[in-house]
Formats: structure tokens, sequence, C-alpha cells
């Protein structure tokens, strides 16, 4: 057994010091320290539901080592419901546009949501599903998340969200 | 038993002395999106994860006396965003834009996706049809290493022991690539071809075509080069050219494809890419 490590970093606005060993992920770091709304599917990097923002930019947290984010900062889909605006208006127009079916893609699907909307993503269908194509939901429910997003960013256009 | 072990290295030089004295058991970590894949399946464990991901001097896409330079850190994304790029080196910029996916492209770096030396590397045929140049840092110094000599095998490169690359240059070029995927996005390439060129008016004064997914690393295709370079370029040329790919492919069947597949569709792929690059799409 390899001795753990110590890693300083940032989560959900709040300065956190993670026991890991050397070779986990962020995802198996976040999980241990009881973030479960990151969730846990392929941990290969192919289904997008633990994505994270990794200073600010959409990262799936099962393949980015956790001892690298030493110093960096993390925000989860649930850290941003309650300090973000708008990833709290996204996370609201998935309940509204039953854009949530199991749920378990959900969270990454909301975090590449925000991302998306963040670096000036457009009300454009076409350019919402290629900014979640990097997410699965197995219960085939894409039409509503993409009209989720689509919502939102319709809102900013109008500029009734900041 | 999974036994690594971590270090940090902040700059160049930190990661250079590192490397140097870890020698064969240093593994070399930036965006992850490989080294993490290999740790879980169990490979190259008792190595020493030295992270890079934080060293400046590896980032940044510029243009320097009409030279190319794109850093070992920047990532897919950064790529694919460039409007340098998109200008100067478009066959790079389009292998970017159908790399993985956006979320992955955000994390993946381009010397992470040569330095895995998978034969579907999708940065690889654009760099070989570039002509582009690995710069590479060791403790005993720096060296230059042509993309087409890079690659060694399946998951093999050319690559020391304690060396790292900091960057890649190249000439800017009219160029093209396509991508053969099962998928629009998330897709391991079938079939991927990269070409440019330099056109006196209709007539190839010069031209590089490589290919990616068709053999055990990324080839050059020396056969359609040769009977491009010196013509005028027209549909007919290109028809035949385009065919003669099949003598420098040595595709397999895998769970993507067959190789018979890969060879129907490959002269197909550099037809596509030959006219994006000579004339920016595909008509």
């Amino acid at each position: 057994m390899c001795d753990k490590i110590k890693i300083n970093l940032v989560v959900n606005g709040e300065p956190v010091t993670f026991e890991v060993q050397p070779h986990v992920s962020l995802l198996r770091a976040l999980r241990d320290n009881y973030y479960y709304d990151v969730k846990c599917g392929c941990e290969e990097g192919d289904c997008g539901t633990c994505t994270v923002l990794l200073d600010g930019i959409a990262t799936k947290s099962c393949i980015t080592l956790a001892a690298a984010c030493e110093g960096h900062e993390v925000w989860t889909d649930k850290g941003l419901g309650y300090n973000d605006a708008l990833a709290a208006r996204l996370q609201a127009a998935f309940v509204e546009c039953g854009s949530i079916q199991c749920g378990f893609c959900s969270p990454g699907m909301i975090v590449a949501g925000v991302h998306y909307l963040k670096h000036g993503g457009k009300a454009d269908r076409r350019a919402i599903k290629r900014s979640i194509s990097g997410n699965l939901c197995r219960c085939t429910g894409y039409v509503k998340i993409v009209d989720a997003i689509y919502k939102v960013a319709q809102e900013i256009e109008r500029g009734a969200l900041a | 038993m999974k036994e690594f072990a971590f270090v940090n290295a902040p700059t160049l030089d930190s990661a250079v002395a590192l490397l140097g004295e870890l020698g064969e058991k240093a593994y070399v970590v930036a965006g992850g999106t490989n080294v993490m894949v290999d740790i879980r399946v169990g490979k190259r464990n008792g190595r020493t994860l030295v992270n890079i991901r934080d060293i400046g001097a590896l980032k940044g896409i510029s243009l320097q006396n009409d030279e190319m330079r794109v850093g070992a850190l920047a990532t897919l994304s950064q790529i694919a965003a460039s409007e340098l790029l998109k200008e100067k080196a478009p066959c790079l910029y389009m292998a970017a834009n159908v790399f993985a996916d956006p979320t992955t492209r955000n994390s993946a770096t381009i010397a992470g996706n040569c330095a895995g030396a998978s034969p579907a590397a999708d940065t690889a045929p654009s760099l070989l049809a570039l002509n582009a140049i690995a710069h590479i840092v060791s403790a005993k110094g720096e060296r230059q290493l042509n993309m087409n000599e890079f690659f060694a095998g399946v998951n093999r490169t050319h690559l020391q022991p304690g060396e790292l690359i900091t960057h890649f240059t190249f000439k800017p070029s009219k160029s093209g690539f396509i991508k053969l995927g099962i998928r629009n996005s998330m897709a391991i390439s079938i079939v991927t071809a990269a070409a440019a060129l330099e056109l006196a008016g209709d007539v190839v004064t010069t031209c590089r075509v490589a290919l990616g997914s068709v053999a055990p690393t990324p080839v050059r295709a020396k056969s359609v080069e040769a009977a491009l370079t010196g013509q005028r370029l027209t549909e007919e040329l290109l028809a035949h050219a385009a065919e003669r790919v099949r003598e420098d492919i040595s595709p397999i069947d895998d769970v993507r494809a067959t190789g018979a597949y890969r060879r129907e569709v490959a002269p197909v792929c550099v037809k596509r890419a030959v006219k994006l690059a000579a004339y920016g799409e595909c008509r």
C-alpha cells in the first residue's frame, strides 16, 4: 500500500485538504470526501457523468489525476446550484423541461451545459448538442436536455439572466 | 495493488531534473486522459507520476517569424478554437474539432496525444503532413525530431527516458483533414487523412499526405504524393492518385472496422483531405 499524500484545493468555494493515494482520480477523491453529486459512470472518460468545473472549465473528473489538482478550484453540480445564479437557473430549467429521467447523467449534463452557457454559447440546438456530446444519457432523453439548455440560452439572449 | 508515487513539476527546469533522476520510472501526466485509463486497467504499476500540467512554458499557440509554435500542453480545445491555426494550419484545426468530445478536449494535450502513440491519434496525421518538428528537452540538452520519425510502433515512440516534448513547430500550409469514425463524437477513428499542399496555379508543387488508423503508426502516403507532385490538380488525377494509397497502408481488422473496409475508404478519405487542402471544402 503506497503512502497517501495530502492535496489542498478549493471545492465549491471552500478550501479543503484531501488525503489520497498518489494515483487516484479527482472523481474518487471527491466521492471519498462525500461529494456524492459527482457520479461515477464508466470511469474511463466516455460517459461524462463525472464532469466538474476545474478552474472554470468542464472536465471529466474520472480521467483527471487528483494529485494534479493541488491549488486548483473545483465546482460540482451541487455547489454550482447553491452559489451560481446561471447554474441554479439551468437546474430549474432541467426540472421544468422534464430533462431528468433516471437522473444519473444530470449532474454531468448540467455542468457541461453551464460550461457552454458561460463560454458564450448561443440558443443553437446544433451547437448545444455538440457541447454535450461527451455526455451519455442512457434513458436517451437528449431532446429535453437540449430543450433546457436552449431555454436558458434564450433567456440570456433576451437579457432575462445576467 | 496499485503502487504509484507522485511528484509535481511546477517549472520546466524541475520537470527536466525529475525526469533525469527517475529515468524509466517516470510517467509523465498532463491532462490525464490517457494516463488515468492506463492506471485504471493496471498498466505501468510502480511508476512515479510526474505532473507537468501547470508548467507555463509548455503552453500557448503562436506565430513567430512565419513559423507556427504549438506548446506541448496546448489542449485540443485551445487548438480547436484557435483562429491562428484555422488560417495557418487548417488540418490541425480540423483534427482538433473532431477529436473525442468537447469536454475531453478541455483536458487532452497535443503532446499527450502524440506521446501515447496510438495508431489512431487524431493529431498525428496532420503533424506528419505539416512536416512538424517536435522540440524535445532532457538533462542532456535539447534536440529536434521530425514527426515523420517520431513514431516507433503501436504505443511506442522514439522518445527516450528522461525526455520531454516542449513544443511543436511547423510552417503554415494549405491543408485539410478528414476523420471517418463510427459516430460524430467520442469516436476512435476508422481512418483519418491529412493533406498539406503548395500549388502554383493549379499545379501541385509540393504535397504531403498522411493517414491514421491504417498501419501500426501514422503513415505518409508516399505513392499518393508521387502521383500528385508536379501535376495539374484535376478530378481525374486525384481519383487516380488517391487509389495508390493502398500501396502505402497495411490496415488490420479490429473492433471498429475490417482491414478490407479501411482499404476501400482510405482513397476516399485521401481525396477529400486533398480537396479540403486545395479548395477549403470538398467540392
